[in-house]
């Protein structure tokens, strides 16, 4: 089948993903709600989440660039990012939020914007394997469907 | 249970993600779905006139958190199913002070809901 090598390739870079804990037991929750409900559903929310952090990430870049940090708004725009990388699993992004979170309680600016840069870093790779994920299922789709 | 046989529920939660996540969970048993982004969007709904057989609700949302809209919902008599879904452990008691019936620690599994739906009678 010609799809085949591209089946592969996407199952070493999920078990790599995996392995790498960029991506943890939560994922394979959607992975299983994807198979009851239908494809598309992963592209949606992996598409969903990728837009999502990336306007967060923009925000908290504002928020942590004003004169006096309104740590309140900075707080909540992690626990958001937080929650979403949390219920894709997306666990370096999350575990990077929690050590946000903790240097934001402590109105801690420079931690912040360390923090920040770690989240934008972990972010970036996630989302270029997200990226390279969608690219096979896509492949993968067009050649099974012909 | 609300007046028609199709079980509705009303996800509380601020996270654009989590409430898609949720709403493919709660779809695949062919139940009615409406979101609300907080706690105070949740009460309109209900205010509004709408019945749910069941309530997810988020804690930490922007106007009105979790807790505040379960206290204010059970201060309105509405006998509504609520189960709390949060990342804080610490807010157990206090949702279930609140008149929450359910508590749930997220990320939220699969087997976790329908457990959950199933004590509650809304699966067969």
């Amino acid at each position: 089948m010609a799809s085949a090598p591209f089946k592969a390739q996407l199952t070493d870079l999920l078990n790599s993903m995996f392995a790498m804990d960029f991506l943890d037991e939560q994922f394979k929750e959607l992975q299983m709600l994807e198979e009851a409900s239908g494809p598309g559903f992963l592209t949606e929310v992996v598409t969903l989440f990728c837009g999502d952090a990336e306007r967060i990430i923009s925000q908290l870049d504002a928020l942590l660039n004003e004169p006096a940090v309104d740590f309140g708004k900075v707080d909540a725009n992690v626990h958001q990012l937080k929650g979403s990388s949390s219920s894709v699993g997306a666990k370096r992004v999350a575990l990077v939020c929690i050590k946000f979170r903790n240097v934001c309680q402590e109105n801690d600016k420079e931690g912040c914007i360390a923090a920040l840069h770690e989240i934008r870093h972990e972010f970036d790779e996630l989302r270029k394997k997200f990226q390279t994920m969608l690219q096979l299922e896509q492949q993968i789709q067009d050649l099974d469907s012909k | 249970m609300a007046s028609s046989q199709v079980v509705k529920v009303l996800i509380v939660e601020d996270d654009i993600v989590t409430r898609r996540i949720y709403r493919t969970m709660l779809s695949r048993f062919g139940f009615e779905v409406t979101e609300a982004e907080d706690g105070k969007k949740a009460i309109n709904h209900f205010v509004d006139g709408n019945e749910y057989d069941l309530v997810l609700m988020d804690k930490e949302m922007p106007k009105m958190d979790g807790v505040e809209a379960t206290r204010t919902l059970r201060g309105m008599g509405i006998p509504v199913k609520i189960v709390a879904i949060t990342g804080d452990e610490h807010s157990r008691g206090a949702f279930l002070d609140a008149g929450a019936d359910e508590f749930l620690l997220k990320p939220l599994s699969i087997l976790a809901l329908t457990d959950i739906l199933k004590a509650f009678n809304f699966l067969n």
